[in-house]
């Protein structure tokens, strides 16, 4: 089952996804992190943030809308109290960067480059810029190609680029972020979303709006993987949105994903990233593929 | 801590307790040990709606002819709960537990325990009522609910408290059975009659909560409540849950809880 994404090789192609799986060490007993392909961490900003008001989660049909608000303990404890265990454990760790301003990012990666055990950078661009008047760093193919610059001359370490799908032009932001030094790009982020309780005529979120997730959003998520493959087939992807079982990941790796990020099914099956392991491997087995790279990109066009 | 662990459970039997609640027994492949207070993550049905495993205490665990089971108490209020009603017995569900902390339950100076239930809070306090009885722990079981029916399950409440040689004291909203008027109020006016506890333990909708922090801190009385933020995924990784502390941080309840001190939780809960 193994895979790589550009230089970081996976022992199988499926990864825990960025605030779905904590710090990497919360489930343990029922989802060792080092039998994943990899493990992205909780995004990390310079200091601890407390995230939002509650309501933070809200379900909806066949998905979820989240505004967490990017709670986190900040780098310094997770370089301290979460990374050397993930190291002991053999574990493949991408550490998920975000920031208010480019120079939160520029923080966040220094601070992991004094330390060995992580396998690549994800950035998190679905963050508003504070500096440029709260636009998001993705939204923006120039400001997404400075960041990622700026990143890529911090570290030697793979840099993977976390597209939004709520960019004007997709395919703009993933050209832009190769152009800025990206090794691969992981797409999607959640789609931004609202609920509403009518009988309270209020959002059901605190915060008014969040970011929908779950197989509610596969469909998208394969259209946009299949898109940027086709534009860029040289660029490794980590297909991401809705992946719940191993057919769902061997849809992503025919769109052209070189890997799959499982989100919200952790949270309805704690053990979903070993299952859909299981499940791929079996359909492998059943479609008479030796390898599990020959799916990447195959999907056949009519 | 008790090993979490991810069953295919059996629904066993189920019994209606009030027009909108029932009891469900959940049959165990395997012995399973659980705190007052602990709750389990169960996916009510195998399709994506509902998406999310739904929280529930847990009731009781009981073990009859080397088979185990896991009892919830259960208020039909949407989807979820809805198809667990509807379950027939024999269909298979997956529980997620035993999950967080419960209740402290060791004997306490100043007298004996008091148990404050509002409404569907009382699952985790039956089970807190009938490990004590067996421990020999006195106790006071405090029992509200809008309506005398639904005040669930009273003859379980009853034997359990009287075991420990205690009171049950019930009280409804609408003055229909017991006391009128809400159970804090029930509490209260012991307490201000003199009588003494060593600690209050609490689950209900949430101004029931609210109304016995602020009475623990006027009687200097420790209290624990079980609060019920809604959750995503139950094992602390999805930061859905999140209660403020007193201290500013804002932590998970589904890990650090559901179970919390009164005196640890943010002013609000006590104001
Ligand atoms: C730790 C914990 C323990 C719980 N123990 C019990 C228990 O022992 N017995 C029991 O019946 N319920 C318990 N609950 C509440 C239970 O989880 C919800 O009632 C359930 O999730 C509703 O699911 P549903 O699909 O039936 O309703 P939904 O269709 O999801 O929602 C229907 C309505 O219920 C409300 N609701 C949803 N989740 C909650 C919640 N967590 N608390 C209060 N209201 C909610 C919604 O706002 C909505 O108005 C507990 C909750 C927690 C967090
Ligand atoms: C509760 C929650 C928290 C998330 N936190 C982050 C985060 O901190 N950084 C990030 O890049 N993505 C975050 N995501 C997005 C996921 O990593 C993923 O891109 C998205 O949920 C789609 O995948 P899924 O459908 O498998 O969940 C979060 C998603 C959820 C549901
Ligand atoms: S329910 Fe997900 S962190 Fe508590």
């Amino acid at each position: 089952m193994a895979t790589s994404v550009g230089a970081v090789a996976l022992a199988n192609p499926v990864m825990a996804a960025s605030g779905t799986f904590g710090y990497g060490l919360d489930l343990i007993d029922l989802c060792p992190p080092e039998r994943l392909g990899a493990v992205v961490s909780k995004g990390l900003s310079p200091q601890p943030r407390p995230g939002n008001p509650t309501p933070r989660i809200v379900e909806t049909a066949a998905g979820m809308i989240n505004a967490i608000g990017l709670q986190n303990v900040g780098v310094e404890a997770f370089c301290r109290d979460a990374l050397p265990l993930l190291r002991e454990r053999g574990a493949v760790v991408a550490v998920n960067v975000f920031g208010a301003r480019m120079e939160e990012y520029l923080e966040v990666i220094a601070r992991c480059e004094r330390e060995t055990g992580v396998a690549a950078y994800e950035l998190n661009v679905s963050c508003p810029n504070v500096t440029a008047g709260g636009m998001e760093f993705g939204h923006d193919p120039a400001l997404l190609e400075t960041l990622t610059r700026r990143c890529r001359e911090a570290t030697g370490r793979p840099l993977w680029v976390k597209l939004s799908p709520n960019a004007p032009d997709l395919v703009a932001t993933a050209r832009a972020a190769v152009a800025g030094g990206a090794d691969a790009l992981t797409l999607i982020n959640t789609v931004r979303a609202m609920a509403i309780d009518a009988a309270a005529r209020r959002p059901v979120l605190a915060n008014g709006c969040g970011g929908l997730s779950g197989p509610a959003v596969k469909p998208i998520a394969l259209r946009m993987v299949w898109e940027v493959h086709r534009a860029l087939p040289e660029v490794p992807l980590v297909g991401i949105g809705g992946v719940e079982t191993g057919r769902d990941a061997a849809e992503f790796l025919l769109a052209g994903a070189s890997a799959v990020q499982v989100g919200t099914a952790i949270f309805r099956d704690p053990a979903a990233p070993l299952r859909i392991v299981a499940e791929l491997e079996r359909f492998c087995e059943a479609q008479g593929i030796a390898d599990v790279r020959e799916l990447i990109g195959g999907l056949q066009w009519r | 801590m008790i090993a979490r662990r991810d069953l295919a459970v059996r629904v066993a039997a189920r019994t209606d307790l009030s027009p909108t609640c029932f009891r469900i027994a959940l049959a165990t492949p395997e012995p399973l040990t659980a705190t007052p207070g602990q709750f389990g993550m169960v996916a009510c049905g195998d399709g994506f709606d509902p998406l999310l495993r739904r929280a529930f205490s847990i009731a009781g665990v009981a073990r009859r002819a080397g088979i185990t089971s896991v009892e919830l108490m259960v208020k039909e209020v949407g989807r979820g709960s809805a198809l667990l009603r509807r379950a027939c017995v024999g269909t298979e569900l997956r529980l997620l537990g035993p999950l967080g902390n419960g209740f402290t339950l060791s004997p306490g100076d100043g007298g004996p325990l008091a148990l404050v239930a509002g409404g569907i809070g009382l699952p985790p306090l039956l089970f807190a009522a009938e490990v004590l009885a067996g421990q020999g722990v006195a106790f006071d079981l405090y029992l509200g609910a809008a309506t005398a029916s639904e005040l669930l399950d009273v003859e379980r409440c009853r034997a359990a408290t009287e075991a420990a040689g205690g009171k049950l004291v019930c009280a409804t909203d609408d003055g229909s059975a017991g006391e009128a008027g809400v159970i804090t109020g029930a509490l209260e006016r012991r307490l201000t009659a003199g009588r003494r506890y060593a600690r209050a333990l609490a689950c209900g909708p949430d101004p029931m909560l609210r109304a016995l922090a602020r009475l623990a801190r006027a009687h200097g009385l420790d209290a624990e409540l079980s609060l019920e933020e809604p959750m995503g995924c139950g094992v602390g990784v999805c930061l859905g849950c999140v209660v403020e502390l007193a201290d500013g941080r804002m932590v998970p309840s589904c890990k650090e809880g559901p179970v919390f001190p009164a005196a640890r939780l943010a002013a609000r809960w006590s104001q």
